[in-house]
């Protein structure tokens, strides 16, 4: 067998990740979906050696095959909302340790959680998983660059047409505010939580050996440190927006 | 754009027969069965569609799957006939073998008709 090179590769691997990503938001069982993503790994990869296009295995529409597939596993409403249970722990350590972090580097009693902190948060979350969705236009567009461009290219565009057609917002609206205690209460949660799901993957895939417990590790350091970059962005952004608004007010 | 030709309906409502048929032959893996398929002739539009289908046949206990390391790649799932499978089987072609009869007569009267 001929190996599809590097170009193709990472269209296959893309393709699987967003059936996969599918596959789970469905509720697919995450045991069923592991063989489902394995099989189609394979046959996309013999497909190609044998010199066929990826059309010729997932038809015109890839995202249509993955629900034809989805519907006969018997999907369950509840397997897909841990998906969106995973983003709302991430989301609730975001604004947990960002309201601690301010709460401490500005020495105030009180956290405000504005328009503009929710904006980037849904915002995030939206474009990571239509991202992941974006291998679906693999097989169209071969480049990674060219689909995450094309993605980017629609959410502005949707911005846009909202603009134009009269939305307005002060993004420094004030949500939500809060003192030390719920901070505390809203960190301890979001530690719960995030053990519980820790919890839960150890689990089902118990870490026998020394370079899966050393996996286990990198993935909460990588989690603690995506929290940290996204509070340290959301600060800033924020103070940027927050003093935008005013510049604007005032020119008004 | 791809086109459906008539043969490729008629693929599609006889699919399930088709891989069944195909893995009461002896196990085999999915790539496996559609070239086996193609080598007699049924060219599948999209070869994944017989995914879905094995999924199906699966829950219905007509056949079982099971992985096996590959040298080429990731891990393969094989899929073998279990006994209600079998059974089936021999349902499907009692009944397809009545409707080709049918179809054929007919064909066969109006081919005799054209010819008088």
């Amino acid at each position: 067998m001929s190996r599809a090179d590097q170009h193709t590769r990472q269209q296959i691997a893309d393709l699987v990740e967003a059936c996969a990503g599918y596959w789970e938001l469905r509720g697919v069982a995450l045991e069923s979906s592991a063989q489902m993503q394995l099989e189609l790994e394979q046959h996309l990869q013999q497909a190609v050696s044998d010199g066929k296009s990826l059309e010729a295995v997932l038809g015109p529409n890839p995202a249509a095959f993955a629900e034809a597939w989805a519907r006969e596993m018997r999907p369950r409403v509840f397997r897909g909302g841990a998906k969106v249970l995973r983003g709302l722990v991430y989301a609730l350590s975001v604004v947990s340790s960002s309201a601690l972090l301010s709460q401490l580097l500005a020495r105030s009693p009180a956290f405000t959680f504005t328009l503009f902190g929710a904006y980037l948060l849904i915002g995030s979350g939206l474009l990571a998983l239509l991202l992941q969705l974006g291998g679906f236009l693999a097989p169209r567009i071969n480049k990674r660059a060219g689909r995450e461009a094309l993605v980017l290219a629609g959410v502005v565009l949707a911005v846009l047409v909202l603009r134009l057609a009269g939305l307005q917002v002060n993004w420094s609206t004030p949500l939500l505010s809060w003192g030390w205690p719920v901070t505390i209460v809203l960190l301890a949660l979001a530690a719960f939580l995030f053990s519980l799901t820790c919890w839960r993957s150890s689990h089902r895939e118990p870490l026998l050996t020394v370079s899966e417990s050393w996996s286990a590790l990198r993935t909460v350091t990588t989690f603690v440190a995506s929290v940290g970059v996204f509070d340290i962005v959301m600060f800033f952004s924020s103070v940027a927006v927050v003093d935008f608004c005013r510049l604007a007010l005032r020119l008004v | 754009m791809l086109v459906e030709t008539r043969s490729t309906q008629l693929l599609k409502g006889t699919l399930d027969m088709c891989l069944l048929a195909t893995i009461a032959q002896w196990p085999c893996y999915g790539y496996e069965m559609v070239q086996q398929l193609a080598q007699q002739g049924l060219d599948l539009v999209s070869e994944g569609s017989i995914y879905p289908l094995l999924s199906r046949l699966q829950h219905l206990g007509y056949i079982d799957g099971y992985l096996v390391a590959s040298r080429d790649g990731p891990k393969r799932k094989y899929y073998h006939l279990l006994p209600a499978g079998a059974k089936q089987l021999e349902q499907w072609q009692a009944e397809w073998e009545v409707f080709a009869r049918a179809v054929e007569r007919i064909l066969k009267g109006a081919r005799s008709d054209e010819q008088s």
